[in-house]
């Protein structure tokens, strides 16, 4: 889950990353004293989606026309996402703009760091014109600070200057479980080295332990599906799919697309699904405004279809419901819906064709 | 055979588990029916001198692996102590481990294989299925019923798109040398590139199927790195950007990681890549 900028910034100060001053005001909330701020300000609009910059998300201020430019901020939609909230900071002095980062880095399973001497720009654009701008450096994740050689790796002649930094924000990545935890730009100034901006994003699988109870990245729709255990993703088609498991469920919607159709949904309702599981499935894809037909696409290892097809039946749902069932407890599955209106396939292509055809 | 065959012992974490009890049941069924050891211990903390479908139970790995002559493990063990269940066994010196718990944070796992990289042991998944050698050994929870002996080597991030495509590959005759899911987690030991390599010197395997999907450039790497015949397929090519596609790995993420792009680098390889499931049997043919 991505952290606001706000809830970032406190913790990078909490781990003494140094930050401009600034304020959280919420939308409708009272604009406080800001001569404390300083005589310039930036209003800057706390959304979770990238560019906001360019997206006209960031504004200058003075403390004398604050209330106004929040006005007009908490007006704004940027890239699709109201303002709720924003954040006044003083605006900084400053000298020039770095960038620094610690991502996952999948292909060698470990933490990497990436520094350039040219900040606050698209940094994967500077990395594409400029081959050698952004250096890098992975680090064993079974290291608590990052070593000495590491550092001159990463930050050549500037190690004194942001070596500091550079291990608070690897302390933030190891005990915030972060994905990413990148400070861009990272800016100098006369008072020091601050970072202007923040963005942390928390692994998924550890919100529980980092205490974070609503993932904000998910529509509620997707989180109820969530706290059925379905992973489940809204699309704009007018199919509802589900299937067991990830790459399966991924794949009927890359053969709906095939054959011209649209799904409205991903919904994978995971290994050994019951009765209730699928009941629970069928109705909350059924459930959505717009859904003209409903695909199941299961095959059972673990998961038994004579079970899933008494969760189709019970669902019993307005849609029509396109099977296809293959695998464990197979024929029962079959028997049980057989001559109740359940079209039924043998393979995934004539379930998607079908269910296509009911939905153009 | 390239992790294990009908000779390697199996260890099982989290044996007296619901799960665990379960896989152990059919792991030694499949065992049995082509003559091979199949789970030879079980480890739960605390529930040593146990049994389960007639094997051992034992509190530790290091009291196992003392007394049994064991090659594999597989875990079945919740995500807050799958990242221990790796290093204990990969301390008391088994090579191949096996993780198949999901929901793992990402940073314990890269811990765990990290570590188990230093001590030397190979780590399948997390959040996978694990492999199948048909006619060999079974590690972890693959239907061994839809797989059948033969030439071609299946890698795949996905547990139930891989059962569609061995039964697939099953239905037109194609068997398979080894079935490999090696898990759908952002982070996982043995990476398509890996697999590839251990097919390279495994005679059984003449040509590869690789199953990926959104997410990273591991499917990519694999194939660059590898001279074998491979076929490709990718999942998720109607996947919308920023969003997760059911596994933790399968995200599109900064435009990265799209199906596309995955397509074209390896079409540009002279990989063929399959536009749906069922035609990859056809694709494959032509490579034997």
């Amino acid at each position: 889950m991505r952290l606001l900028e706000c809830e970032a910034k406190e913790i990078y100060a909490r781990y003494g990353i140094p930050i401009p001053k600034g304020v959280r005001v919420k939308a409708g909330e009272k604009i406080p004293d800001l001569a404390g701020i300083g005589p310039e300000l930036v209003l800057k609009a706390q959304v979770e989606v990238g560019g906001r910059g360019k997206a006209g998300g960031i504004l200058p201020a003075t403390p004398a026309d604050a209330a106004r430019v929040a006005e007009e901020l908490f007006r704004k939609e940027i890239r699709g996402v109201p303002v709720r909230e924003i954040l006044i900071e003083e605006k900084l002095p400053i000298r020039h703009e770095y960038y620094l980062s610690i991502l996952v880095d999948r292909s060698t399973r470990q933490p990497l760091i990436l520094f350039a001497e040219a900040g606050g720009v698209d940094i994967e654009q500077a990395a594409k014109e400029t081959p050698g701008a952004v250096r890098r450096v992975t680090i064993s994740p079974l290291l608590s600070d990052v070593p000495p050689f590491a550092l001159r790796d990463l930050l050549g002649g500037r190690v004194k200057e942001f070596g500091p930094v550079v291990n608070r924000l690897w302390k933030v990545f190891r005990e915030k479980d972060a994905m990413l935890a990148e400070v861009n730009p990272l800016v100098t100034t006369d008072r020091g080295v601050f970072a202007a901006d923040a963005k942390l994003i928390v692994d998924d699988n550890a919100l529980g332990r980092q205490g974070i109870t609503v993932n904000r990245d998910l529509t509620p729709r997707e989180r109820e599906a969530e706290s059925h255990g379905f992973s489940y993703v809204e699309l704009d088609g007018n199919i509802g799919v589900i299937g067991n498991g990830a790459g399966l469920t991924m794949a009927t919607l890359d053969l709906i697309q095939y054959y011209g159709g649209a799904a409205a949904n991903f919904l994978d309702v995971g290994g050994g699904a019951d009765q209730e599981r699928v009941k629970h499935a069928v109705r909350l894809v059924a459930g959505r405004p717009g859904v003209l037909v409903i695909l199941v696409n299961l095959l059972g290892g673990i998961t038994r279809c004579d079970d899933v097809a008494r969760g189709i039946l019970d669902a019993g749902v307005p849609q029509t419901v396109m099977v296809r069932l293959a695998g464990t407890n197979e024929e029962e599955g079959k028997k049980i819906l057989d001559g109740r209106g359940y079209p039924m396939f043998a393979t995934m292509d004539e379930a998607v064709k079908a269910a296509v055809e009911a939905g153009a | 055979m390239i992790y294990g065959d009908r000779n390697t012992g199996i260890l099982v974490q989290g044996a007296t588990g619901q799960q665990g009890a379960f896989h152990i049941q059919y792991m030694n069924a499949y065992a049995r029916s082509v003559g091979g050891r199949g789970v030879v211990a079980g480890v739960t903390p605390g529930k040593g001198g146990q049994e389960v479908h007639g094997v051992p139970v034992y509190d530790s790995v290091r009291k196992a692996v003392a007394d049994h002559d064991i090659g594999a493990a597989v875990i079945f063990v919740p995500a807050a102590a799958a990242p221990d269940s790796i290093m204990e066994e990969a301390h008391a010196g088994i090579p191949v481990i096996v993780a198949i718990t999901e929901r793992i944070p990402v940073h314990d796992t890269m811990k765990a294989i990290a570590y188990a990289r230093m001590e030397g042991a190979a780590v399948i998944g997390p959040n996978c299925p694990g492999l199948i050698s048909p006619g060999e050994v079974k590690l972890g929870i693959i239907p061994a019923h839809l797989a059948s002996r033969g030439p071609v080597g299946v890698i795949s991030r996905s547990g139930t798109l891989t059962y569609e495509v061995i039964h697939e590959l099953t239905r037109a005759g194609i068997g398979q040398s080894t079935v490999v899911g090696i898990g759908g987690d952002p982070v996982i030991g043995q990476t398509f590139t890996d697999v590839l390599e251990r097919f390279r010197h495994d005679p059984a395997t003449k040509a590869v199927v690789v199953i990926g999907e959104v997410g990273g450039a591991l499917e990519e790497e694999g194939v660059a790195a590898t001279a074998l015949p491979v076929v490709g397929y990718i999942a998720g090519v109607s996947a919308p950007p920023e969003k997760r596609m059911g596994h933790a790995g399968a995200i599109v993420e900064g435009g990265e990681g799209d199906a596309a792009s995955k397509i074209r680098r390896m079409e540009a390889l002279g990989v063929p890549v399959a536009q749906r499931v069922a035609e990859i049997p056809a694709l494959v043919k032509e490579l034997l």
